[in-house]
Order: C-alpha cells, then sequence, then structure tokens
C-alpha cells in the first residue's frame, strides 16, 4: 500500500544495502573495465582511488620550498568564492525579498523585473560576466551572488506574501509596533526558516554556477581542478573530488538543518 | 434618543458610512461605547459587520464618517484599539508567555535600547514576563507559558490572544468572532473568562476605578451576544432604507450574568426571538429606529436608581 509505514530497523538496512550495491557495482564494473585493459583510468579501482586521495593531499612543490597540497588550495579558492558569493546574494534577497512583500510600492516596479530575471540560467549569462566583471574573483562571487538572487528573492518575496497574514501585521500595529519594527519582529522571525531552507536549496545551484566557472575561466579551485585532471583522464582525483564536493553539500544542509532546528524550535515542515 | 453628550466613551462611531462602487455597505452607523461595556455585534452574513470593524480598528477608511477612540481620531491601526482574529490570533514563532508580552516589549522598549543597553532591557523582560505569566494566571493557562501556539488547542490559543490584547489595555478590544472555530465546551470556558471581565468592570466601577475591559465582539450565535455581553447591536439591511446600506437596528441592553449564575439561555427566549425579528428576518421591514432604545433604557434605569436612593 502507498506510504505504509515499515520498521525503522528494515529502513536502515535498506539504506546501507543501497550504498553497499552502489559501492559493490562500482567496484565490479572497474574490475571488468580493468579486465578489458589493464591501464585503463576510467573507473578506477578502489585502490586507485586511494591513491588519488593521497595524490591531492600531498604537498606541492620542491621539498625545499613546499607549496600546501592541490586539495586545500582548490577548496579554499572554491569555498571562499562560494561563501562569499553566497553570502552577498543571500543578504541582497532577504533586503529586497522583504521589502518586497512589505510594501506595494516597492513589489510593482520589481515583481516582474525579478521574476523575468530569474527566468535566465546563470551560467547562459556567463559571457555577460565576463565582458562586464572580468575573470577573476570579482566574476565568480558576482556570478555565484547575482546567480541565486533572483530566485532567492522571488522565494523570499513570496514567504513574506503567504506566511506573514495581514492580520498579524495589524494586530502587531495594535501592539504599539513601528514598520521597522514589524519587518524586524514579526516579518523576518516568521519567515525565518523559510530563508534557511531557502539558502539550503540555493547551496545546489550556487555550487554549478561556481564549478561551470571555474572549468571555464579558473587557475584553482575544485571546478578547474575537475576539468585539469579529467583532461588527462586522471580519474581517480576526479572522483575523489565529486565525493569531497558530494560530502560538502551534505555537510552544508546539515548544518543549515541544525540551524533551522536550534533558531526556529517552532517551526514544523 | 441620542446618548448624553458629555459622557466620557471609549468608542465612538459618528455618522459611519461606506460604499465600493455603487454598492452601499453601511449607512450612517452612530455608536457610542462605555468604559467596561461588553457590546455584542450581530447580523446576517455579509451585512457589513467586518467592515465595520475594519472601520474601527483603522485598516480601512470609511467613506465618510469618523471613528474615535478615547475621544482621539482612528487614523489607523494604533495602542488604543485591541484585536482578537478568530484566527492568525498568535504569533507563531512566540511562546504563550512571548505572545502575551510582546506588546509590551514592543510599546515599552526601543530597538535601539534593546540593543544599546541590554541590562535595562533584559530586566524590563523579566518585568514584562511576569506581568504576561500572571495574566496568562488570569485566564488558567498558567501551565502553558512555554508552549508554542502550534504546540496549543485553540481554545487555549485564543485565550492567550485575549490575554496578549488586554494586557495592553486598550481603550476597547475588538474580538472578531473569537469563538467561531472552537467546540462548544471551549466555547463555555472563553464565555466564563468575559464574564470575569465583567465582574472585574463591576467591581472596578464600585471602587471608583476605570474598568479595564472594554469589548466589541462580534459573534453570529445569538445566544452568546446575550449571555456574554451587557448590549446588544444588531447591524442589518432589513430596514425601511435598506438600500442605502446596512443600519443598527437594533441596541438594547441585556441581562448581566455573573459566571456563577446557572447557564440558563431559556431565560432570555424573548430577547433572543425580538433580535432575530430585528435584525434577520428579512420579511419584516421596519424604522431602523424601531429598537435602538439603549440609551434611553439606560436613561430611565439611571432615574428608577436615583428614585430608589431619594426614598
Amino acid at each position: 500500500m502507498i506510504r505504509r509505514d515499515i520498521p525503522a530497523w528494515l529502513f536502515w538496512v535498506l539504506a546501507i544495502g543501497g550504498i553497499v550495491v552502489l559501492l559493490t557495482s562500482y567496484e565490479l564494473v572497474s574490475a571488468r573495465q580493468t579486465r578489458i585493459n589493464a591501464l585503463q583510468t576510467t573507473i578506477p579501482s578502489f585502490e586507485k582511488l586511494g591513491e588519488g586521495l593521497k595524490q591531492i593531499f600531498r604537498p606541492q612543490g620542491q621539498p625545499e620550498n613546499p607549496k600546501p597540497a592541490m586539495f586545500w588550495v582548490d577548496m579554499r579558492a572554491t569555498l571562499w568564492r562560494l561563501g562569499l558569493g553566497m553570502a552577498m546574494g543571500v543578504a541582497m534577497s532577504i533586503v529586497v525579498g522583504v521589502l518586497m512583500g512589505a510594501y506595494r510600492w516597492i513589489e510593482a516596479p520589481l515583481s516582474a523585473v525579478v521574476m523575468f530575471l530569474s527566468k535566465i540560467p546563470p551560467t547562459a549569462m556567463m559571457p555577460i560576466y565576463f565582458a562586464v566583471v572580468g575573470t577573476d574573483q570579482k566574476m565568480f562571487t558576482s556570478m555565484v551572488a547575482l546567480g541565486i538572487f533572483f530566485s532567492m528573492t522571488q522565494s523570499i518575496y513570496q514567504a513574506v506574501r503567504q506566511d506573514v497574514s495581514d492580520e498579524a501585521i495589524n494586530k502587531a500595529y495594535t501592539l504599539g509596533a513601528s514598520e521597522f519594527e514589524i519587518i524586524y519582529e514579526v516579518i523576518w522571525k516568521q519567515i525565518l526558516p523559510k530563508i534557511i531552507d531557502s539558502i539550503r536549496l540555493q547551496i545546489g545551484p550556487a555550487m554549478v554556477f561556481l564549478l561551470a566557472a571555474e572549468m571555464v575561466v579558473g587557475n584553482a579551485g575544485l571546478g578547474y581542478q575537475i576539468r585539469m585532471q579529467s583532461r588527462i583522464l586522471n580519474m581517480s582525483v576526479v572522483y575523489v573530488y565529486l565525493f569531497i564536493l558530494a560530502m560538502v553539500g551534505l555537510l552544508a544542509e546539515w548544518s543549515l538543518a541544525t540551524l533551522r532546528r536550534k533558531l526556529c524550535p517552532w517551526f514544523v515542515d | 434618543m441620542k446618548p448624553p453628550p458629555a459622557v466620557h466613551y471609549a468608542l465612538e462611531v459618528q455618522s459611519l458610512s461606506q460604499t465600493y462602487g455603487n454598492h452601499a455597505v453601511l449607512d450612517n452607523i452612530n455608536l457610542q461605547v462605555l468604559p467596561g461595556q461588553i457590546v455584542a455585534l450581530v447580523g446576517p452574513s455579509g451585512c457589513g459587520k467586518s467592515t465595520l470593524l475594519k472601520a474601527i480598528l483603522g485598516t480601512h477608511k470609511p467613506t465618510s464618517g469618523e471613528v474615535r477612540t478615547d475621544g482621539i481620531p482612528v487614523r489607523g491601526p494604533n495602542r488604543n484599539v485591541g484585536i482578537v482574529y478568530q484566527q492568525y490570533s498568535l504569533y507563531d514563532f512566540l511562546t504563550a508567555e512571548q505572545n502575551v508580552s510582546f506588546g509590551l516589549k514592543l510599546d515599552e522598549t526601543t530597538f535601539l535600547t534593546r540593543f544599546f543597553t541590554p541590562r535595562k532591557y533584559i530586566a524590563k523582560r523579566r518585568e514584562h514576563n511576569r506581568r504576561a505569566k500572571e495574566f496568562l494566571y488570569q485566564v488558567g493557562l498558567e501551565s502553558a507559558c512555554g508552549k508554542y501556539p502550534g504546540e496549543m488547542s485553540g481554545g487555549m490559543r485564543q485565550r492567550v490572544a485575549v490575554a496578549q490584547a488586554f494586557i495592553m489595555r486598550p481603550k476597547v478590544v475588538l474580538l472578531d468572532e473569537p469563538f467561531g472555530a472552537l467546540d462548544e465546551a471551549m466555547r463555555e470556558d472563553l464565555q466564563m473568562m468575559l464574564l470575569r471581565f465583567y465582574q472585574e468592570n463591576l467591581i472596578a466601577k464600585r471602587e471608583g476605578r476605570m474598568p479595564q475591559y472594554t469589548i466589541l465582539m462580534v459573534t453570529h450565535e445569538l445566544n452568546e451576544a446575550i449571555y456574554v455581553a451587557d448590549r446588544v447591536i444588531g447591524l442589518s439591511r432589513f430596514h425601511t432604507q435598506g438600500e442605502k446600506g446596512a443600519a443598527i437596528v437594533y441596541d438594547r441592553p441585556c441581562p448581566v450574568f455573573s459566571p456563577d449564575d446557572p447557564r440558563d439561555f431559556s431565560k432570555f427566549v424573548e430577547q433572543r426571538e425580538e433580535l432575530r425579528k430585528a435584525v434577520f428576518d428579512d420579511t419584516y421591514i421596519k424604522d431602523r429606529d424601531k429598537y435602538v432604545t439603549f440609551w434611553k433604557e439606560l436613561s430611565s434605569l439611571a432615574k428608577d436608581v436615583s428614585n430608589q436612593r431619594v426614598s
């Protein structure tokens, strides 16, 4: 029957089973590919992946003048661009989205513009960023910031319109609130869980925009390294980087879900 | 008979009319509410009760006329008029105690003092929370202080909403069908709470203090209107000038009950039938002032009382 519950132990057995099946299938396909071509690197074995892992953490440069390992250089570059871009995009969209939801005279000129621009895929806008902002740090940051800005502004604006009733606002006035207090004490606090959820949902698209840009014009970063390593078919590094990307995504998602639980204990999905 | 002009009113509605395009909704509404009165407002669906309430709250500007609370014209929703809605009555992100003390925080502290004088602010909030707890105790919800609205029943939420409105001591509180979504038992509990408020008003009047609970309650339950209120107002189009909009066609005092009295609705069957006929019967078209006798009855009651004192 649809949605019939299953025992918790069975759920966990099936969940672990899914991971085991994935890993076993990978190993079988890799072994088959190695039988066909012993020098193949497209689907490396777990042993080769271990070597890839060691390679990314190996210090670079000469022994007398060591430089940080590839992983740290790429991770620092990507996380810095992602963090800064997301921080700017989130801050701008919160301000604009909340004001659009609160004031009709701000909503009127902006809602159609925001809706239109949110439909253009940010990766398709890449040539414009190259031409206008250049290809340095500013480009990566503005691409992530503007890439998430329009859709996040729209979701925050919708949250204000739908989750904050006129009654809640009128009541706050009767309790002596000023307009600024209504925005901070009522609107912001009511939609905070939606904002956190919105940030969580934007991490994936932001990563896509950033990695795409890094693959095209980067000189460091996860996207850049994936492209460089795939060009020489060093897939053991590529797969390790993909695994790291998945872990970064999961960690960010878990952190934001925890943050939402801590900040908004009243909120129920 | 017109109300006495020199009396201090908690709420005054003067010659209020509302039209939307060619559609006349309210016509020349005049209403004066004394401090400490609990007034029930009844009327058929779509007769303009909500429109009148919005005009009193200040969220909708009437086409003509004026609303005053404590003598001050209402220009928008403000501290003088409290409101309890049927739904959306509480802030989801605040506990019961925080919901009740929310208005005190907004009213007695500013955004800047909250950030720049944290010690004073914390001390003030402790005081607010103490007052909120006291009020929750009064409405029988001392055990629910830490609960969020999502964890409370409909009746509990409405009680907290009533406490939230009254702790601010507004000049008048509007109850917009506050018990409409509740089951009979919860409804009864909340009716008792209003009767207790009325008793406190009477004690305050006896002691020469200003009564603190002045209520205008919209309800569609006639029994509730007569049982809880000390005055019932009926808004209806079923009068000789009905094409101009709904008017107050019924304004009479009601028997006053104490929470300890047996809850016996048969005591006011006669008034209920009169109210039903005057306000809800679309075949009974009468002069709009026929049942608007509250001030006349109040004045003759006052004369009787003074005559009794003299004799």
